[in-house]
């Protein structure tokens, strides 16, 4: 597969910091790839996403060294308004996502259409698709601020997709979700891992990461300390010493193996636990 | 179909009006408060108190009189607190009415009339153009009349944001009643708890400024192009007949204001 995003030895440092928020990252995306980027609080998860999507130092400002390329462009050449029909943004604050000028869901979905000044049946026909693959076309006649948290997200998703941007980036799309709304969040982004679309996921939810993703990126203090599939990084009882959790099914793997069970691999889901344990079993009653 | 269902449709003929026809009677209205409170018999303007029917006449013609005096009586209690302030506390020789220490001046009555009627005119009237026009109304209208679609932005996020810190701002009352600190009672206690939590609300919306601006980018809002626009605003055709009427009566208001100087 091709590759979309590159980082070349990229560091930066935010205005008024000495030290690094990214240091010496280097690293290539591949299309139609779902990552999961994982790491403590402060590991430069956010600064990632932003330097994807060119606000870091576009809007930040601050200092960058090296390149970020999007589609083989460096993201400080692209033009205003370009980045937002390739990548998709979405944040951790549901209720900062609503444009508050618009008195409908629908209208707040069709918003991004109307500012690229795309036709109006094309934008009905867009914003309807979006809608019910979003499921939010029962709520499309509500006003956006009315709605629950979980609503919210859906529809600032909704309101990106629409925008048909063939990356993705969405930011702790859950922190504030229960978990319906975590869980009616992640069939969306499932819906767009069959689609194709490269999503580039900053997640605490490690469980679901080890569901959804196809590579992990793990982040420690602006370095990239892990990249790779998810399996070999997410059973690594070491990462646990720079304070990032492990799915639980990867803890009881590992724990089984200490104990002496002989298991083919150590799994990271619910469904592979089941599979290995199982077989393991299996095994030891023949 | 959704076009259909996004535009909005009015059976009043006065409030299908276009809003910058609205705004145009709402000015001259305006003005010609102003100037029948200089009109004054045995120096009270006695004429404001009449002029002013036509707000609730308009209202009630519009279709939206109960709305009005929902949003009017916030007005009336400014409005009667003024008169009071004026009447007792603007002092001249003559004293109109007086019980005890309490003394009514003649001046103090005149200042009154004029504040207090102007203030419910003119407010009046705004909450005439604001329940007659919805938000989108307003911001499609002001980008039509050739106004940048950002400075329309601004316009019309911040009437939906004060509904949305005004909830914001019951939340955060809640959430210093739950630690303890009292917020009901006298004007006293309702001030002091009341300024405590305006920190958190401008702070919160300062911070959340940023994600926001961020948002409007990725949704191409600083985009150079034509934009499209799925609500569409179409004029009833009775925009010029209005603005003749409030034209004309207009220009008696100023006749009258020369014939009482010539006179």
């Amino acid at each position: 597969m091709g590759i979309v995003i590159e980082f070349k030895d990229v560091s930066y440092s935010y205005p008024l910091t000495k030290e690094p928020s990214i240091k010496n990252l280097n690293c290539k995306l591949e299309k139609g790839k779902f990552y999961g980027v994982i790491g403590k609080n402060g590991s430069g998860k956010t600064t990632l996403c932003t330097l994807i999507r060119g606000f870091a130092p576009s809007f930040y400002q601050g200092v960058l060294e090296g390149q970020v390329l999007i589609e083989g462009k460096p993201t400080v050449d692209h033009g205003p308004g370009e980045l937002s029909l390739k990548i998709g943004y979405v944040f951790q604050n549901p209720f900062n996502q609503i444009s508050g000028v618009k008195e409908t869901v629908f209208e707040e979905v069709a918003f991004g259409l109307e500012n690229f000044g795309v036709p109006v049946d094309e934008i009905e026909r867009r914003v309807i698709e979006v809608m019910e693959l979003t499921k939010i076309s029962h709520i499309a006649e509500k006003n956006p601020f009315e709605l629950s948290g979980g609503q919210q997200q859906r529809v600032a998703l909704a309101s990106i997709i629409v925008l048909k941007p063939d990356i993705l980036v969405i930011d702790e799309p859950t922190s504030q979700l229960d978990p319906e709304g975590t869980e009616s969040v992640f069939e969306i982004i499932d819906a767009l891992k069959r689609e194709k679309k490269t999503i580039i996921l900053v997640e605490h939810k490690i469980d679901l990461i080890a569901e959804y993703a196809d590579d992990v990126m793990v982040l420690d203090n602006g370095e990239m300390i892990r990249f790779g599939p998810k399996q070999a990084i997410l059973s690594d009882m070491s990462l646990l010493e720079h304070g990032i959790q492990l799915p639980q099914m990867a803890i009881l793997g590992n724990e089984l193996v200490k104990q002496g069970v002989k298991l083919d691999y150590i799994p990271i889901t619910e469904k592979q636990a089941k599979e290995v344990i199982g077989r393991t079993l299996r095994k030891e009653s023949v | 179909m959704w076009r259909e269902k996004l535009s909005i449709k009015k059976d009043n003929a006065i409030a299908a009006l276009y809003p910058s026809a609205k705004f145009l009677i709402v000015c001259l209205y305006s003005f010609c408060s102003l100037i029948i409170g200089t009109i004054k018999i045995e120096g009270y303007p006695f004429f404001l108190i009449p002029w002013f029917l036509i707000v609730p006449i308009l209202c009630a013609a519009s279709g939206v009189w109960k709305n009005f005096i929902k949003a009017f009586n916030k007005v009336l209690f400014i409005a009667v607190i003024i008169f009071v302030v004026q009447s007792l506390f603007v002092p001249s020789e003559t004293i109109i009415w007086q019980i005890g220490f309490i003394k009514v001046y003649e001046a103090g009555l005149q200042s009154a009339i004029v504040l207090s009627f102007s203030i419910m005119n003119i407010a009046g009237m705004f909450i005439w153009m604001f329940q007659t026009t919805e938000n989108k109304e307003i911001s499609r209208a002001l980008e039509d009349s050739g106004m940048n679609y950002k400075v329309a932005y601004v316009f019309i996020s911040t009437l939906q944001m004060i509904e949305v810190l005004g909830k914001s701002s019951k939340t955060i009352m809640n959430a210093q009643q739950a630690r303890g600190v009292e917020t009901e009672g006298n004007i006293f206690i309702r001030s002091k708890a009341f300024f405590p939590s305006m920190v958190p609300l401008i702070l919160g919306a300062i911070t959340n400024t940023e994600e926001r601006v961020l948002t409007l980018e990725s949704k191409g809002f600083d985009v150079k192009c034509k934009k499209t626009h799925l609500f569409e605003i179409e004029k009833s055709g009775k925009e010029k007949l209005a603005a003749v009427i409030a034209i004309l009566i207009t220009t008696l208001v100023i006749i009258g204001r020369v014939l009482a100087w010539v006179l």
